[in-house]
């Protein structure tokens, strides 16, 4: 059986117009999606079972078992912490939030080690963006700033930039001039039409250059700005001047360099900047499939878009000493629940290693880079395979993802419902 | 089976002519009834104002613009924000709260019904997960059209009946209530930074002109026999002179429908101005007025301002880039593709702004101008002219001369010589303050059939009980008591159910969100029309499969089905 | 025990040994004007409420009839522990060792003084009164909040040792001076207030728009949109030092003076010190 038009629930693009070929109650091709979406669909290793850690090993518990142990943990707690959320629907990132709340806890997502710093600048100079629509229609100067869209985002210059056609730009790539900024020449450097090669770390400087030179005062720069000849910034801002529609992407190139959220805050300047001149827009390029989606319900249920503290009953925020990352490198916490993501691999180190130490709880379909680090994981749907919910593109579309096969696993919804009302139960008594 | 008796009430019910008149309501199973058994719950109203559920027409709360306000905001949320407590979750924000600050908020004011102002098709799925999260009030969606491509095709090519059916097929896609229309034609000019300047200029590279889409939506609309009006922004928001381009779209529309207006202009306050720059700017609120009291087929709401910060967010994404040039303060865009725009950016009313204490008088003035305060609504555009919490001291000003003498002596001197605010004496009474606030959005959005806003035999038992007891108190004088009063409830009930008891929220909400079903003939329909299809699905960048709002999401909708006369 | 009208109380909170020493604890409640009345006062470790005294040793010399004159003296492992002083209005603080994130938070008025290091945001959103740190500050010293347009409005903030990144972001008014070195981009965003690095600085005041900087070390990667004004004598220093106007590109008019001429072609990497309060 075929079923068309799926979610793949990989990456920021959420592109939704996949073929794919069902039988019985396993996924055997996938039609017009990326080696990526490829991947994800037709893998096949999921934990059968929830699982304790022993003394010797790893023994089967029950999920009824691995609930109450979980609720046990989280009550227990003096700074818990829940951690993950971008890999599965919404419906189960609002249940993390309630539980969060209930418990006194610190809820964070992986904008921690993605765009936080994205969402900074915007909270200090707003987001100057658009749907990706827009850009596919009507862009002829697109820019990727520290990113490499073609490795990492496979089809979104197909479906949203470079090589999709438009309304207005009804011959695509012909119509466009692609602008590559990095600290190296990657792959999507090898399709620019101008690739500008920066020093690492020195972004910032050569965006104030930028907005020097579009505001008018390109005579007080020096001959070279961080390894980039002036010439080239004066022929690379009349472009983006001239531009009909000009739209920046960006990646950890500039959330993860030195000066993080002042990079992104310098390129949205930049981007307010040239819309005194023509329409120009930036967005960045999320990485995972739901990471905007836990950005969201956070936002509406707490205010906040990540980096939660219910620990005094009210929400706080404060990145740098609410986000998971610190809270873990610092030793606060004394146990964690982590959803639909993997700090085992993506966190630093001494971050990671402390999830070891405290009780860590993992609710994952997988063995992971964190499984060796919790004590308890307990699997269940996949958003997007064997379960469908909310998910939110890296431009803010809500799209639905698709339930492609029934499986046995518990939708982590549910799970977590059952967690909450334990909790609740308790907390009761 | 759940009985509930309201003794004593002071009940004023326009709808249905009651005024100041003590008497018993009877609520089974979450209506007004004849008469309940004695076994009813009883709650004694002691003899206080008694009103039905407030109807906010136009709110910007659910949403992704209301969502980009949030989280651009931290400075609000932590400025807004109150504890977990009870059945209360936490909440943040002071000028654009969480979805539960403004549920409970609303709540505590005796409001049950909220139309979201406005609701982006594409994004539609987002607006009602947070319906879903503003659990006190019933919810209804503002859909825009305004930059739909679609729509802009049929009006080029003249054909009410197209635009009308691509309108069925997204009102029923999407769950949305009614047709909005932000600066239209405008946003989509935005979509390459550029505007229109008036209902004639030509949208570029669609040559259709704003004047041009307003009357064939409104066509559409009453084809469609949509229970609201077209609800319309206007063109050149915010702009010295702009009062002009109001009356022209006035002038524009027909009287097509008898049960209520043909066109819901919002936040008129907005779209009054005089003058030609920031330096000569003045009220032309009596000329609105006066051309509203010669047209029943136009109901307008306020859109007031009040001193203080709050955030602006609309659709009319040039307007709000105008503001990020005037006062750079933090800016954030959001076009979407084939459909609409939007703008947000935070601003600071002040009375030492001479343009805004001319806007604060204005808001007044249309309301205390306007002969029949069914044609003028209380309303802030919350959060962009104020912050909902603050429509008891705009309540307060409508009906007391001293309080807005009070007010007006702590302006910018110059105001008097641009508005007439000083020497309008009109003091509103109750009853026009329970049309204003409540029976009159019920008429005007078309729900009073669906039993809100009015005390009928068989309405929805939304009831909101003031502290107050009307005939002790004289507005003119005792303002201060009326603001209070209509600060926080003795009770709000919703659906029979008791929600607040002042101010604290004491049950967990389940609203439905209302959505209407326009049918159209089958040949009409624009899912059968291939060139429809081939165009949604090669510029759009989502499916079209995807892109309806699946039953899911709307788990007590309540769908509202029309006959179009197609 | 009668007291006259000058006395001074001193309150000596020394911290207890802890089961879970890595839990941070919450203290906006240790301000001088608190100690003043009679009944227990709480903090927070973690998301539980604890008692002071179940977290410290409480004794109290003296007697005062007024905040300001109150002297609340913290000694032990403090380095954990965050809001000491928050919206502080009079009366002193000594902390003798370090001390945790928030230290001095919206304060007013009165005395901070700190023996050991500060851990992230000393000073955030200070109106008034003085902050002295004797050893290092971290990130986000006398800076403001998150989506705020102004940072330290007032007051003084002085530390012996070197600060760490974003130093005084959003700096808005009142002093702050650093004896040692700042790391990446002190001063960013900067319009109005003083700030004074004896020491070496990188990025400093990108985004100026108003206010003034002076950084007498070495200036590491000096932005590109800094214009050069003049040459300028110091005579209580005795030093010439290069005025800068900027930030160019945001429509700046902040005064930036270095002494040191710096490298236009400046290839050292960004100097950024590592959190000194805590790991």
């Amino acid at each position: 059986m075929i079923i068309k038009d799926v979610v793949c629930p990989f990456c920021g693009c959420l592109c939704d117009d996949l073929d794919v070929e069902v039988d019985g109650q396993k996924i055997i091709k996938v039609q017009n999606g990326c080696a990526l979406a490829e991947a994800t669909l037709t893998g096949n290793n999921r934990l059968p079972a929830p699982i304790r850690r022993t003394a010797t090993g790893w023994e089967e518990i029950s999920y009824d078992d691995a609930i109450r142990e979980t609720a046990d943990i989280l009550l227990a707690a003096d700074r818990p912490l829940l951690y993950g959320w971008s890999s599965t629907h919404g419906e189960a990132q609002s249940i993390g939030v309630y539980i969060a709340e209930l418990i006194g806890a610190v809820i964070d997502n992986t904008s921690v080690v993605c765009h936080g710093p994205s969402i900074l600048a915007i909270q200090e100079v707003g987001h100057p963006g658009c749907t990706l629509g827009q850009v596919k229609n009507r862009a002829d100067v697109v820019v990727y700033w520290g990113c490499n869209p073609t490795e990492a985002h496979p089809r979104h210059m197909s479906r949203y930039t470079t090589f999709a056609t438009g309304f207005f730009v009804p011959e695509a790539q012909k119509d466009r001039t692609v602008i590559v900024v990095d600290t190296r020449r990657t792959e999507s450097a090898e399709i620019a039409d101008e690739f500008i090669r920066i020093e690492r770390g020195r972004d910032y400087e050569v965006l104030s250059a930028l907005r020097a030179i579009v505001r008018g005062k390109g005579s007080i720069l020096p001959r070279e700005i961080a390894g980039v000849a002036r010439e080239q910034l004066f022929r690379v801002a009349e472009i983006c001047m001239k531009a009909k529609f000009g739209a920046i992407f960006f990646g950890l190139g500039l959330t993860m360099s030195n000066g993080k959220y002042k990079n992104v805050r310098n390129a949205i300047e930049l981007t307010d900047e040239l819309n005194r001149h023509t329409k120009f827009t930036i967005s960045p390029l999320r990485g995972h499939g739901n990471v905007y989606g836990s950005n969201e319900v956070f936002t509406w249920i707490t205010g906040y878009p990540y980096a939660v503290d219910f620990a005094r009953g009210i929400a706080f925020y404060n990145p740098g000493e609410t986000t998971a990352v610190d809270i873990l490198r610092r030793g606060e916490c004394d146990a964690a629940l982590i959803v639909a993501s993997d700090p085992g691999a993506h966190f630093p180190h001494a971050a990671a290693a402390h999830l070891a130490k405290i009780p860590t709880i993992l609710i994952d379909p997988h063995h992971t880079a964190t499984t060796p680090l919790c004590r308890l994981q307990i699997p269940c749907t996949m958003a997007g395979i064997d379960a469908e919910g909310t998910a939110y593109r890296m431009d803010g579309v809500p799209i639905r993802y698709k339930k492609l096969i029934e499986s046995s696993y518990p939708d982590d919804a549910d799970l977590l419902k059952r967690i909450h009302d334990r909790i609740r139960e308790v907390q009761g008594a | 089976m759940t009985e509930l008796l309201v003794k004593n009430a002071c009940v004023i019910d326009p709808h249905n002519r009651i005024s100041m008149e003590i008497m018993d309501i009877p609520v089974r199973d979450g209506r007004i009834v004849e008469s309940v058994s004695a076994g009813a719950d009883i709650i004694d109203a002691k003899g206080c104002l008694t009103l039905p559920g407030g109807i906010d027409s136009h709110s910007h709360v659910c949403g992704t613009k209301v969502n980009f306000g949030r989280y651009m905001s931290p400075e609000d949320m932590r400025a807004g924000r109150t504890a977990r407590r009870g059945k209360m979750h936490v909440t943040s924000g002071y000028y654009v709260p969480t979805t539960y600050g403004n549920s409970y908020r609303y709540s505590a004011m005796g409001y049950t019904t909220v139309l979201e102002g406005a609701m982006a098709p594409l994004e539609a799925r987002h607006t009602h997960e947070e319906f879903t999260a503003t659990p006190h009030q019933d919810m209804l969606a503002n859909t825009l059209f305004d930059g739909n491509w679609a729509i802009m095709e049929a009006v080029r090519a003249k054909d009410v009946k197209k635009a009308a059916a691509i309108v069925a097929w997204t009102l029923s896609a999407v769950k949305g209530y009614s047709i909005k229309l932000t600066n239209p034609g405008g946003t989509e000019a935005w979509g390459w930074g550029e505007d229109v300047s008036s209902i004639h200029d030509a949208v570029p590279n669609f040559n259709v002109t704003p004047a041009e889409i307003i009357t064939t939506m409104i066509a559409a609309n009453e084809l469609l026999h949509l229970p609201h009006s077209v609800h319309l922004h206007c063109n050149n928001l915010g702009k010295p002179g702009n009062y002009r381009t109001t009356l022209e779209t006035f002038d524009l529309v027909p009287d097509k429908n008898n049960g209520r207006q043909t066109l819901y202009a919002t936040h008129v306050q907005f779209h009054a101005y005089g003058g030609t720059t920031w330096r000569d700017i003045s009220s032309k609120a009596e000329e609105i007025a006066r051309a509203v009291n010669a047209k029943p087929q136009i109901v307008m709401d306020m859109g007031q301002i009040m001193f203080g910060r709050t955030m602006t967010m609309t659709a009319d994404g040039p307007m709000e880039f105008n503001l990020y040039c005037l006062h750079h303060n933090k800016w954030s865009n959001h076009d979407v593709e084939l459909e609409t725009g939007a703008g947000i950016i935070p601003v600071l009313y002040s009375k030492k702004s001479l343009v805004n204490c001319v806007m604060w008088a204005i808001g007044l003035e249309l309301a205390l101008l306007t002969k029949n305060p069914f044609q003028c609504l209380l309303e802030t555009d919350n959060p962009n002219g104020a912050p909902f919490v603050k429509y008891p001291e705009i309540i307060g000003l409508l009906m007391s001369k001293r309080y807005r003498d009070e007010e007006c002596a702590t302006l910018h001197d110059g105001t008097e010589q641009r508005t007439a605010i000083c020497a309008l004496d009109r003091e509103m009474d109750w009853n026009e303050i329970a049309i204003m606030t409540r029976a009159g959005q019920a008429k005007a959005l078309g729900i009073a059939a669906q039993g809100k806003g009015h005390f009928s035999n068989g309405a929805e038992a939304d009831i909101a009980i003031y502290p107050i007891r009307c005939r002790d108190v004289d507005p003119a004088t005792e303002y201060r008591k009326v603001i209070e009063a209509f600060r926080k409830t003795m009770y709000t009930i919703k659906r029979g159910r008791v929600v607040a008891r002042e101010g604290d929220i004491i049950v967990e909400g389940a609203n439905s969100t209302f959505w209407v079903n326009p049918v159209v003939p089958d040949d009409l329909n624009v899912a059968n029309d291939p060139e429809f299809v081939k165009k949604f699905e090669e510029y759009y960048t989502v499916r079209m499969g995807n892109y309806p709002v699946q039953d899911v999401y709307l788990p007590r909708g309540k769908c509202i089905r029309t006959e179009a006369a197609l | 025990m009668h007291q006259d009208g000058g006395g001074t109380v001193r309150v000596i909170l020394k911290t207890k040994e802890r089961k879970k020493p890595f839990l941070p604890i919450e203290a906006e409640t240790i301000i001088p004007s608190n100690f003043l009345k009679g009944p227990e006062l709480t903090v927070y470790e973690g998301n539980k409420e604890r008692l002071l005294s179940d977290l410290f040793t409480i004794v109290v010399e003296g007697t005062a009839v007024s905040p300001d004159k109150v002297e609340v003296v913290l000694k032990g492992d403090t380095a954990r522990i965050k809001r000491v002083g928050e919206y502080m209005a009079t009366g002193t603080i000594r902390i003798q060792g370090d001390i945790g994130m928030h230290c001095g938070n919206f304060m007013s008025g009165g005395v901070i003084e700190i023996g050991g290091n500060a851990d992230a945001w000393l000073g955030r959103e200070m109106l008034g009164g003085s902050i002295l740190c004797r050893g290092n500050a971290g990130h986000y010293c006398a800076s403001g909040y998150r989506g705020e347009k102004h940072g330290m409005r007032g007051g003084r903030v002085e530390v012996m040792g070197n600060a760490g990144d974003f130093c005084s972001e959003y700096l808005t008014g009142g002093e702050v001076h650093i004896h040692g070195s700042c790391g990446d981009m002190a001063g960013v965003e900067m319009k109005g207030g003083q700030l004074i690095i004896e020491g070496d600085a990188t990025r400093p005041c990108g985004n100026m728009k108003d206010g003034m900087c002076m950084i007498f070390g070495t200036v590491h990667r000096m932005l590109p949109t800094f214009e050069k004004i003049d040459t300028k004598k110091l005579p209580d220093r005795n030093v010439t030092v290069t005025v800068y106007k900027g930030d160019v590109a945001n429509r700046g008019k902040g005064t930036l003076m270095i002494q040191k001429p710096h490298d236009e072609g400046d290839q050292h990497p960004a100097n950024t010190l590592p959190c000194p309060a805590t790991t």
